[in-house]
């Protein structure tokens, strides 16, 4: 990279007041804060939820208290098995956030260090790129599919899938922002003042990639959740009787005709979250691009 | 242009390798001896140890993985194990019926959500965009199993309208359009969304133009100028986003076949592996990877028929 390049020479975009851009949208503060909410819920699942999730003892199909029929004993009603569906809801979607969470989270790692590499080591960017590229060739459903034949259907597979799918995408970021982070003065600086490798790559590249990449990954987030609990509906994921949202929506699948609560609140909790986190990820986007507004 | 095929070609040839070798392991990690589940339970010893040999099992690896890399080039993917169904025409049948049903969601969801988006352009930051904008995002975000639910019990259940349980026959009978209504509505509703979405997006760039402008200025009548001038500009982006967005339909269609049973290969690939049947798990995948190379060399292809300006890039 010469310093005439003048494309990628540009300055890095400063999100100045960024997050007082974001508090002053409604739709932030109205997404964010039922998120929040439902994410406190999920972890507090041990002191709130009011039975044990497991518990089988109690009547089965009760239908919610705001329904005919429901008691103010069971607020969400029993499932098929006669346990508390919102001591499964809660402790359900603890397990479907950490799921997808584990998987932004090794994907965009793996992602990032890839993309570092292959704009540091010149010689590194043609074959990491490839990898990449056919990475991108394949849909997140068949590395499920894929990695559960090999190892069997569970919570790990899906990971590990929602993980590759994740990689490219980030691979991708990563290296068009470390590239333009590879003109800038100060990495010529620190060069120059002999620093090695390790440190130009995890101090001054590393730290300057991991806002774009962060914004990237809201953005990935709520369709990382999706792709896990479609999984998990197909019985690849979470084995039984762990609680898991796509999984109970698939087993209230029996019951559909006579006690549709089953398998809808646990699919109307995903949809809850992936729209938060979709109109979260819109905004913050908005807010750090105001061009992008219209797309 | 000319490069971007042939960069996309060779690097289909490791990859097309790479899936393979999967193939191959998956068969080769399949719990039990494949010979004695030919022999049946009741062979004996010296049966299986024949079938063994006629099956290959006694040589090398490589040789092995040789033979199995000419047997699928001669559409060869063995048998079920639960079954003992030809795999390869299973997978047949089921590659039509996925193909069905992705073929009667996008006749409609293109359609719909190309007229929703440039509605949307047109009346800008009114109340139609809000809804067609607040309809898109909910679209995404809803899960597939959600809508196809809520379709079964409602339009299926409840009121009797449609028949909600596999497929009735061919497309061109009363029968068969009737089984395919649900399972296209609940695929399509994800994917107008996008549609929807991209086509505003798109009609909002065209319509700041030059030559809108001059259209305009040429006194031609708005509607002329909407669907005559910018539509088709804007349909260029849309088109490879259908492309673009097989991996994402393809996602949808395996949990609505699951939801529907309906008989296509992400149904059969779910239950082979939910099933341990590695024979019809590893030709399932094996055949939908090798559909998706052979997309994304269409969408290429695509790319720069539609466009021309691609070429010079």
């Amino acid at each position: 990279m010469t310093s005439t390049d003048i494309e990628s020479s540009t300055p890095l975009p400063r999100p100045v007041g960024l997050l007082r851009r974001l508090a002053s949208d409604s739709t932030v503060l109205i997404a964010g804060g039922i998120l929040v909410t439902i994410v406190a819920a999920s972890l507090l699942a041990p002191f709130i939820a009011p039975y044990d999730p497991y518990e089988t003892g109690y009547a089965p199909f009760i239908p919610p208290a705001f329904m005919e029929g429901g008691t103010s004993e069971f607020l969400l009603g029993t499932d098929q098995q006669g346990r508390d569906l919102l001591s499964r809801l809660l402790y359900g979607t603890q397990a479907t956030l950490l799921t997808g969470l584990l998987g932004v989270f090794f994907g965009g790692g793996a992602g990032v260090v890839l993309g570092i590499l292959a704009a540091y080591f010149k010689k590194f960017d043609p074959p990491i790129m490839r990898f990449v590229d056919v990475l991108l060739s394949f849909p997140a459903i068949l590395f499920g599919l894929a990695i559960a034949a090999v190892i069997g259907p569970g919570i790990v597979p899906i990971i590990i899938a929602l993980s590759i799918a994740t990689v490219p995408d980030v691979a991708r970021v990563t290296r068009s922002t470390a590239v333009v982070v590879m003109s800038q003065e100060y990495m010529e600086a620190g060069r120059a003042i002999g620093l090695s490798d390790r440190h130009l790559i995890i101090r001054y590249l590393g730290l300057n990639c991991i806002g774009s990449v962060f914004v990237f990954l809201t953005l990935r987030f709520g369709q990382v959740i999706l792709i896990g609990a479609a999984l998990s509906f197909l019985g690849l994921g979470a084995r039984p009787p762990m609680a898991e949202l796509g999984m109970m929506a698939a087993q209230g699948r029996d019951a559909l005709f006579f006690a549709p609560h089953i398998s809808t609140i646990p699919s109307l909790a995903i949809f809850m979250i992936v729209l938060c986190a979709n109109m979260l990820g819109d905004a913050l986007r908005d807010a750090l691009d105001p061009r992008m507004r219209n797309m | 242009m000319g490069q971007q095929i042939a960069y996309r070609l060779l690097l289909s040839v490791p990859v097309l390798l790479g899936v393979l070798v999967f193939g191959f392991l998956l068969l080769k990690l399949a719990p039990g001896d494949p010979a004695m589940v030919v022999a049946g339970p009741s062979a004996t010893p010296d049966v299986v140890e024949q079938i063994r040999k006629e099956m290959g099992l006694d040589q090398p690896t490589l040789v092995q993985f040789w033979r199995y890399i000419s047997r699928v080039a001669q559409g060869d993917l063995g048998r079920s194990m639960i079954n003992n169904t030809s795999v390869a025409e299973e997978l047949a049948l089921a590659m039509v019926a996925t193909a069905e049903l992705m073929i009667a969601c996008l006749a409609w969801a293109v359609p719909a959500g190309i007229a929703m988006g440039t509605i949307a352009a047109v009346f800008q930051r009114g109340l139609i965009d809000r809804v067609v904008m607040a309809f898109s995002v909910a679209g995404v975000s809803m899960p597939v199993f959600f809508i196809g639910l809520l379709l079964m019990q409602y339009l299926g259940y409840k009121w009797q309208l449609l028949p909600f349980l596999g497929r009735g026959g061919p497309l061109w009978t009363l029968e068969g359009l009737r089984h395919i209504t649900l399972p296209a509505m609940t695929l399509g509703f994800i994917f107008v969304g996008p549609v929807a979405r991209m086509t505003r997006a798109s009609v909002l760039d065209v319509l700041k133009a030059d030559f809108i402008r001059t259209a305009r200025a040429k006194g031609l009548r708005e509607k002329t100028v909407i669907i005559r001038h910018a539509l088709r500009n804007a349909l260029i982006p849309v088109v490879t986003l259908v492309g673009l967005q097989a991996g994402y339909l393809l996602g949808g269609a395996v949990v609505t076949e699951s939801i529907y049973s309906w008989p296509g290969v992400g149904r059969l690939a779910v239950g082979a592996i939910l099933a341990s049947d590695m024979p019809l798990a590893q030709g399932a995948i094996l055949s939908l990877a090798i559909a998706f190379l052979v997309i994304n060399l269409i969408v290429d292809l695509l790319y720069g028929l539609l466009d021309p300006r691609v070429q010079h890039r």
